[in-house]
């Protein structure tokens, strides 16, 4: 199957989820809905998304399969979720650091010294502009 | 009159002055950074405008707008990469200029070219937007309806490789929209029990991670990529034998990119697109094209700043955003709890008219900027992306977090990092989407309102010709592209 077609018969899915999930909604009385439930609208909308699809799917020309996600975009994405995951534990700040170190290094960065300089730099600018100017409280992590 | 001069007058206010200074000068960096567009910044920036206030908030956005177009041009002619998209057509010439030792001449007319584009579309905008306002002011549900639904169809020609799936991106924006509760019978709808949906999705965390994190994880894919750099020769004035010979295709551009920009969802991209063709067309050096015309750089400058005045006619007239960036900036006035339309122009003259006279002055201030340190611009573009984008990232998620000071929003960017990088893989642009988010309310609203005064009949839009209209100019935009493109391609 081409990638139009895969991409047809995934939103098409998904709205069928969505739409299946408007069953789920709370009921109402008339008086209050006066007609126009909440589940109307999405209806519609998820509705014509699948129309949409399935038209898509149909009208869709025989493509070339779609190239390999590079392995990069993986590990990019890991080190996102590390850092997510490590914000709540070590801090935000910390975590931050951590993270245009690693991300620098993963992406082929070798210079140490400029890599740790201009982490610490962002680091510090972030902690002046918003903990220090705006007030906004960051995480603080476990340890601090 | 009155008004105007105020909002002029507001100019005078240091911190206005300010905020306009720094978004020209952020304008230009962002669009000089290959990958980094106007809507991305706008996006990263949005939550930082939320303390300024409305009026220095959309100041700032609106001269970011004006100055990331102009900055993207930098890197097309030096770089032969787009540093906004909008600047593609620009490359066509200008990096052909700089390799003959033209780079100078190039971003010397790009800087005047851009300049006029947005001054005159400006200019349009303070005549047009009132008027557009005027007739809108009549309007009732019914006809804000089909209005939303014709900006709602013009998606279908933005971004994405085909028409189809920019309206299915368009539709999950209006699904979108109607997470959180129901406004009128208080049900909760795809909240899943999280505290953190009841209100809806907030715009800041989903247009940071459709726009910044979605652009890091493309960056990711792209990191083999190198760019061969343009010597720079020293930044002069255009001749006047130059200006004289790009004149057609400037005035030809600024009013093409004006006109584009006001078709709802139509941006800069599209403007300089058609403009850099129409240039061409008109032009009597027709060989020189792709090798280095000085008017193959003018036109689409001229067009795709002219289309950001453009674009603010709508949106600021009827609350339906021209292009990527206005519906961001459209989001940042509904944060700020402004919801333009045509009473805009009645209660708040002032807002609009400082909105006029800061984008004025950011096409001024990136002229001169543009023409004095575009050297220094030029290398911008050379961070390395190992730097730069980590960088990114962490302003990402400081403005995810920032304004409610909540880790739930943080992970809705970078699920919406996510979503959009698959989005984007399978032909699906972000910006319908969006434009979507946006307008799915309004929308919704006006379908609830307008079936409340037709009786629950659909057959009520018949007797309103102004939806009626609105109606049969959605139908015509939708169906006549798809009719050409089938008959193209008949053997």
């Amino acid at each position: 199957m081409n990638s139009h077609r895969v991409a047809a018969a995934a939103t098409a899915a998904i709205a069928i989820v969505l739409f299946a999930l408007t069953f789920g909604f709370e009921q109402m009385p008339e008086g209050i809905t006066r007609g126009f439930g909440a589940e109307v609208f999405p209806r519609l909308v998820l509705g014509m998304i699948v129309v949409l699809s399935v038209f898509l799917f149909i009208t869709s020309p025989m493509g070339a399969a779609l190239e390999r996600i590079p392995p990069m975009v993986y590990y990019s994405a890991a080190a996102l979720l590390l850092f997510m995951a490590l914000a709540p534990l070590a801090g935000m700040l910390p975590a931050m650091l951590v993270f245009l170190l690693g991300l620098g290094w993963l992406w082929g960065e070798r210079r140490a010294w400029l890599l740790a300089l201009s982490a610490l730099l962002l680091t510090a600018l972030i902690w002046a502009v918003f903990v220090r100017g705006f007030g906004v409280q960051l995480p603080q992590g476990y340890f601090f | 009159m009155e008004a105007f001069l105020a909002g002029m007058a507001l100019l005078l206010d240091p911190k206005i002055l300010l905020v306009v200074f720094a978004g020209t000068l952020i304008g230009i960096i962002v669009g000089a950074l290959p990958g980094i567009s106007g809507s991305t910044t706008t996006a990263l920036l949005l939550p930082f405008t939320i303390s300024m206030g409305p009026v220095p908030a959309i100041a700032f956005l609106g001269a970011i707008y004006c100055a990331a177009n102009f900055g993207g041009s930098i890197t097309a002619i030096l770089v032969n990469s787009p540093g906004d998209p909008s600047a593609s057509a620009t490359a066509f010439d200008g990096y052909p200029m700089a390799r003959r030792g033209e780079a100078g001449r190039a971003l010397g007319i790009s800087a005047v070219a851009s300049a006029f584009g947005g001054i005159f579309s400006v200019i349009v905008l303070i005549i047009a937007a009132p008027l557009l306002a005027r007739v809108a002011y009549s309007f009732g549900p019914p006809e804000y309806f089909a209005l939303a639904v014709f900006g709602l169809s013009m998606v279908a020609m933005t971004g994405g490789d085909s028409m189809l799936k920019n309206l299915i991106a368009g539709g999950f924006g209006v699904w979108l929209a109607t997470v959180g509760q129901d406004l009128t019978t208080g049900v909760e709808r795809y909240t899943f029990g999280l505290h953190s949906f009841t209100n809806g999705i907030e715009f800041i965390p989903v247009l940071i991670g459709l726009f910044a994190l979605t652009e890091l994880l493309e960056q990711a894919a792209q990191l083999r990529n190198r760019v061969e750099v343009a010597k720079l020769g020293a930044v002069r004035l255009p001749s006047w034998q130059d200006i004289r010979d790009c004149s057609k295709a400037i005035w030809l551009s600024s009013g093409l990119g004006t006109f584009i920009g006001i078709l709802p969802a139509l941006g800069a991209t599209t403007a300089a697109m058609i403009a850099y063709v129409e240039t061409r067309r008109w032009s009597k050096n027709k060989a020189q094209f792709g090798k280095g015309a000085i008017e193959g750089v003018a036109g689409p400058e001229a067009a795709n700043n002219a289309a950001v005045g453009g674009a603010m006619v709508p949106t600021l007239a009827l609350g339906i955003p021209g292009s990527t960036t206005t519906a961001i900036i459209l989001a940042g006035l509904i944060v700020q709890g402004v919801r333009p339309g045509p009473h805009l122009f009645t209660e708040q003259p002032l807002l609009l008219y400082a909105v006029f006279s800061s984008m004025l002055l950011a096409n001024l201030l990136y002229l001169v900027l543009g023409l004095g340190f575009a050297k220094v611009f030029a290398r911008i573009s050379l961070i390395p992306a190992p730097l730069l984008w980590p960088a990114v990232l962490v302003l990402s998620v400081i403005g995810a977090y920032a304004p409610n000071q909540s880790m739930a929003e943080v992970w809705v960017a970078i699920a919406f990092g996510f979503i959009g990088f698959f989005m984007r893989r399978y032909g699906f642009s972000p910006a319908p989407l969006v434009i979507g988010l946006v307008l799915g309310r309004m929308v919704e609203e006006t379908l609830k309102q307008s079936l409340l005064i037709f009786d629950l009949s659909w057959g009520g839009f018949l007797g309103r010709p102004i939806a009626m209209t609105l109606f049969a100019l959605t139908a015509l935009f939708l169906l006549v592209p798809w009719a050409l493109q089938r008959l193209r391609a008949r053997p």
